[in-house]
């Protein structure tokens, strides 16, 4: 996999992005002060368990949260505040530009309309193209997916299996080739072989149309496999930043090493504890009360640190853009 | 969107009006509905309402109706909810032939055109107001029996109930904690709806003098109303006032089933 | 050592159609053993049948063909009482965590329901019920939370303590931590193994994922296509 000039203009910048939700049980800070980047033609993977507030994150950006949710922060696109705008420019934004790919793709496409009159609608509104036409390069794109039978683009989302919709939602939010595509848990009920194949094309789509990938995912074999850059979440909060192969073989942060642990190729070692409350989350470090390497310095809050890596994966002029939560480093 | 909690007040606040109404009728009435004064007397401070042709005071009859006419909705609605929960339920969870009985019932009954049967059985046998409760609700638990069926069979599929299945429940257990609670927000509207549906059919009967004369409810005021001059002479007094009650009436037991409705919504979207 | 669980020659077969009737064979000829204190793992594909071959071994689905057996006895030959005592004695676990609890129990009511059937007496309920959470790992403030107030993870913790206050002998595990995150996929595995240890339990661990099954069982079985290859 090519993997960009580290120094690449960025095409999305997060910061300091806080997401909570005020609840009957309380006020849920579902994400703390994300930073990240996203830059041009890379993909990026945000990863960590459920519940960790990664698909809070990206609902953030796409301002398709509830209404009881609060924001602050700002996420910078082609020059401007998405956070910022109002909701018609938003609209214009959503699908166009930035796409996202939801988890449940059978609730996600309208039952009663064929499939691929649903991808073609995208071309129609947002950019009038002629019905039969667009029809047409729905009908590529589903090919290119895998689905190459004629038939299948007339055919209604309910005579296929998860696999068949989820591709047709991805179809959906590419076709008008946006420069952004955030994809949230595309491989969730998908077997392995399945899973893989559609990440694969999904990736070769991304690349024929020069886009960046946003994914969000808690399959860190997946996140390995496909992206170039590795985000690590937990408890609302991003403990790691990193190229995805060095972040793998070399984890900075104990949260990271732990969750690798558990990987069963490393022996379904588990993390002791269990996942804080986000409503009264720990204090300081979110990780400290599991942590095998707690210092009193974790009551208080680390910042993150650029670290320099061992430079096995980066060229000499590079900066390696790793970043660490933690106190240790 | 609508104001939702708008709603469901306006209808508990009219609900329990009626309810008090009905309850304290004793208390609430001017006059004994029994009692003659004049007859045909306008609206004035002595009878608020006037009197109808038999000299009755119309404000009292229309307190007292409304223990007639709650009555026989309430009365309707519980035996048909009752039934038809008890079909459906059975139906839904044990399947097999038990399923396939209690639809054949269903269907059978549900051959039965209900209003023409109730109309003719007034017709011939001029019951009291509770053989009218008795037979609406003995006809009209078919819909809900289908309805609870239908979620019934969901539920069982549904893995905790499979999991008790495995831990060693009872049947009888099973059916009244897990799957019992889970079908009750489809059945409450069912129950209010056909509360609402009871009280209109009986004040057609009524109307229509198939009733029982003996004892007033709104749907006999219309009709004495109807057929002593009350609408010739446009005694509007007469006959809009337990219309109008009716109407409130149906109205306020639609809104509680649909505040009902949303609130069960509202749980479901919180998980 | 004691074969504790056995099926010999079972097989599932699906009927349809009013006239012309059609036989689908969902599995044939199934024979296999379940040893106490150790763990038969069941893979295949989906749809090959894994689910339901638990399920019958559990006693909650009818074999078209073949006999389940428990302690040497036809478990449907058995019956009233003979019948429970098996139920209790073989448990399972489903897949969805969330989906084993019912939605409008607390857990504290989920836990004594089973104890009320176990004809427990009630005075000992919350001795009982702070030892089986300690077993499965829980805190004992879920208690008054319900199953969507709580993670998947302490879902199945749950459902497994309402098992394991059965004494079971035999846990039919049927993709017991494929709805998880992998962190508590590690907790809950490991849980299982240390109970097994600890109870000498059989467990028939049904996965797709060959890891897991590895990290388990003593034995593998793997279904294709309705038997066994």
């Amino acid at each position: 996999m090519s993997s960009p000039l580290a120094n690449a203009a960025p095409l999305l910048q997060i910061e300091g992005l806080s997401v909570s939700f005020e609840t009957p049980l309380g006020r849920v800070k579902a994400a703390q002060d994300v930073c990240f980047d996203l830059r041009e033609g890379e993909t990026l993977a945000l990863v960590g368990e459920t519940g960790c507030g990664k698909s809070v994150v990206a609902s953030a950006i796409m301002k398709l949260l509830p209404h009881n949710a609060s924001v602050q922060g700002r996420a910078v696109f082609a020059g401007r505040d998405l956070l910022a705008l109002g909701e018609k420019e938003m609209a214009r934004t959503r699908g166009s530009e930035i796409a996202i790919v939801f988890q449940n793709p059978s609730l996600s496409l309208n039952p009663i309309i064929r499939v691929g009159k649903q991808i073609a609608e995208m071309l129609q509104v947002h950019k009038g193209i002629s019905r039969t036409r667009s029809l047409q390069m729905a009908e590529d794109m589903l090919s290119r997916l895998g689905l190459v039978k004629k038939e299948t683009a007339s055919m209604y989302p309910f005579q296929f299996s998860g696999g068949m919709n989820q591709r047709v939602m991805i179809a959906t939010s590419m076709i008008l080739s946006p420069r952004i595509i955030i994809a949230d848990e595309p491989s969730k009920g998908l077997d392995g072989v399945l899973a893989g194949e559609v990440m694969a094309e999904m990736a070769r789509i991304k690349d024929q149309v020069g886009a960046s990938l946003l994914l969000i995912t808690h399959d860190l074999l997946l996140a390995r496999d496909i992206s170039d850059r590795m985000a690590v979440m937990y408890c609302g909060e991003i403990v790691e930043i990193g190229k995805s192969r060095e972040v793998f073989s070399e984890p900075l942060h104990p949260y990271t090493n732990a969750l690798l642990s558990c990987l069963p190729e490393r022996g379904f070692q588990p993390i002791p504890g269990s996942s804080p409350s986000m409503i009264e989350p720990p204090a300081g470090c979110k990780f400290h009360p599991r942590c095998p390497q707690k210092q009193d310095k974790c009551m208080r809050r680390p910042e993150m640190v650029q670290v320099e890596s061992s430079g096995e994966f980066s060229g000499a002029n590079e900066s390696t853009g790793r970043e660490v939560r933690c106190w240790l480093y | 969107m609508p104001d939702v909690t708008k709603f469901s007040r306006g209808g508990l606040i009219l609900f329990l009006s009626f309810l008090l109404m009905a309850v304290f009728s004793p208390a609430l009435a001017p006059y004994d509905p029994w009692v003659r004064f004049e007859p045909y007397f306008p609206p004035g401070p002595e009878h608020l309402l006037g009197t109808n042709d038999m000299g009755h005071d119309i404000l009292s009859e229309l307190i007292f109706g409304s223990r007639v006419s709650l009555i026989v909705g309430f009365g309707a609605a519980l035996m048909a909810t009752l039934i038809g929960t008890a079909v459906g339920l059975l139906a839904g969870y044990f399947k097999g032939t038990t399923d396939e009985i209690l639809m054949g019932i269903t269907d059978i009954f549900l051959m039965i055109p209900q209003i023409p049967l109730i109309i003719v059985l007034a017709a011939f046998l001029r019951p009291s107001f509770w053989m009218v409760a008795l037979l609406m609700g003995s006809l009209w638990w078919t819909s809900t029996a289908r309805v609870v069926r239908s979620k019934a069979l969901q539920v069982r599929e549904m893995g905790f109930v499979q999991a008790s299945r495995a831990l060693g429940f009872s049947d009888r257990h099973i059916i009244f904690t897990d799957m019992l609670p889970n079908i009750f927000h489809v059945i409450m509207p069912k129950f209010m709806l056909s509360i609402a549906s009871a009280m209109i059919a009986e004040a057609s009967i009524s109307f229509l003098g198939l009733g029982d004369p003996t004892m007033k409810s709104w749907g006999m005021m219309i009709n004495f109303a109807f057929t002593r001059g009350g609408f010739i002479n446009g005694y509007w007094w007469w006959y809009l006032t337990p219309g109008l009650c009716i109407t409130l009436f149906v109205l306020s037991v639609v809104l509680l089933g649909f505040a009902l409705e949303e609130q069960e919504e509202a749980t479901m979207r919180l998980e | 050592m004691l074969a504790v669980l056995k099926a010999e020659e079972v097989g599932k077969a699906y009927e349809s159609g009013l006239i012309f009737k059609k036989r689908h064979i969902a599995l044939r000829g199934i024979t296999l053993e379940m040893v106490e204190g150790k763990t038969l793992g069941l893979m295949g594909v989906s749809g090959s049948g894994k689910t339901t071959l638990g399920m019958m071994l559990a006693g909650l689905e009818k074999p078209s063909s073949g006999r389940v057996l428990f302690a040497g006895e036809d478990i449907w030959r058995l019956r009233g009482r003979e019948f429970l005592a098996f139920r209790r004695q073989v448990q399972m676990v489903f897949q969805d965590p969330e989906g084993s609890l019912n939605p409008r129990k607390s857990i504290e009511r989920s836990i004594h329901e089973v104890l009320g059937l176990l004809k427990i007496p009630q005075r000992e309920w919350l001795k009982r019920t702070g030892e089986i959470l300690e077993m499965v790992g829980l805190p004992e403030e879920l208690l008054c939370r319900y199953p969507a107030q709580i993670s998947g993870g302490q879902c199945q913790r749950v459902a497994l303590g309402r098992v394991l206050l059965l004494h079971p002998r035999v846990i039919i595990l049927d993709e017991p931590t494929s709805a998880l995150d992998i962190s508590v996929q590690a907790q809950i595995l490991n849980l299982l193994k240390d109970l097994q240890q600890e109870l000498g339990l059989a467990y028939l661990l049904i996965s797709h994922q060959p890891e897991v099954i590895r990290f388990m069982s003593h034995e593998t079985i793997v279904l294709e296509r309705g038997g066994i290859s």
